[in-house]
């Protein structure tokens, strides 16, 4: 076996980047296509391509770490590095949105009557289902936070608990956001207004969805002894995932649904 | 005699245990054994046929997206005439 005179990890040579890149064509052309030509068989086939590379390539990973052992300590630190840049570019991705809010909002144009919120607009009551949002977003935080403590202490019935607890937070979010936006007055149509309400949100919600996925998987890995008291990394990207995913939305309350009514 | 009773104290307990208990058992040994055998193979197959399935499932699936895709843009790029 060749001997590496340095730490890092030299994965073996994959196909999923190419997958994923040609899933990611296909899914940015369908949706031309789709517009244009109202063909769906394009984006279908991307979106199809893009689940396959994902499942597959975060497989590998964990192939790599919880099996073959690669994710040394070195290499771990690489890893909290990448997933500390992932969620910063995210922040900015938001960033832009509320920015998009707040040219709208702090300066209304005439069109929309010279007032935030526009004329004709009956915003949603930021102290009903928001602010129980905002609870069962919080209280997930605290979940997380006693699932990592589980895991750490070797306790693997409470860590089961709390985490499963956390995830059907995030599912009672979701839902209750659904219910929302069924219920709500005005449309993504509506002006800036709606755009900047349906957008951001969309894009949180978005968010929570993926956050609860890797939530379980996390779950799933825990269920079958992947994690160790001392290294279980996967979890920690997940609740720092997660405790992003809260901080936008508590963004979004006091912005959109609290100042913004 | 002593023993026999100490013995059919044991047996019960386990028999307790594993029905009281639906409990997932702990694989992870076995598949670092599985995924560390030196058998040349890249990690996206080393799991074995089930993983050589999915790959040839997804590469069938980007051989042909990709060929589509360049159809599908050459045929948008010129438009039939009526």
């Amino acid at each position: 076996m060749a001997h590496q005179a340095h730490p890092y990890h030299m994965v073996d040579p994959s196909p999923w980047p190419l997958t994923g890149a040609i899933a990611a064509l296909l899914m940015t052309s369908g949706l031309a296509t789709w517009f244009h030509f109202q063909s769906t068989v394009l984006m279908t086939l991307g979106t199809a391509l893009l689940l396959l590379t994902m499942y597959q390539w975060w497989r590998d990973i964990i192939r790599e770490g919880t099996f073959q052992g690669h994710h040394t300590p070195p290499v771990q630190k690489g890893l909290r590095f990448g997933m500390i840049l992932f969620i910063t570019s995210e922040v900015f991705f938001f960033l832009g949105f509320f920015w998009a809010f707040y040219h709208a909002s702090l300066a209304p144009t005439p069109e929309l009557g010279g007032c935030w919120p526009p004329t004709g607009v009956s915003t949603l009551d930021p102290f009903e289902v928001p602010l129980l949002n905002t609870a069962v977003l919080l209280a997930s935080g605290v979940t997380v936070t006693w699932a990592h403590h589980s895991i750490m202490e070797g306790e693997r019935k409470q860590a089961v608990h709390s985490l499963g607890l956390t995830i059907l937070l995030g599912f009672y979010f979701t839902f209750l956001q659904g219910l929302e936006y069924y219920e709500a007055p005005f449309t993504i149509a509506d002006g800036v207004y709606g755009s900047t309400f349906f957008v951001a949100t969309g894009f949180h919600g978005l968010h929570v969805i993926i956050g609860s996925t890797f939530l379980a998987v996390c779950l799933y890995r825990q269920v079958r002894y992947h994690f160790t008291s001392e290294h279980h990394f996967g979890f920690e990207a997940a609740a720092w995932y997660w405790h992003f995913v809260d901080v936008v939305w508590l963004f979004l309350y006091i912005s959109i649904y609290w100042w913004g009514s | 005699m002593y023993r026999q009773l100490m013995g059919l104290q044991q047996l019960s307990r386990r028999t307790f245990a594993s029905s009281a208990r639906r409990q997932i058992e702990n694989t992870v040994k076995e598949k670092q054994k599985l995924f560390q055998e030196d058998n040349g193979l890249p990690i996206h197959l080393k799991g074995g046929s089930k993983d050589a399935l999915l790959y040839r499932a997804t590469i069938t699936l980007t051989v042909f997206g990709a060929a589509y895709v360049v159809y599908e843009l050459f045929s948008a790029a010129m438009p039939k005439k009526t």
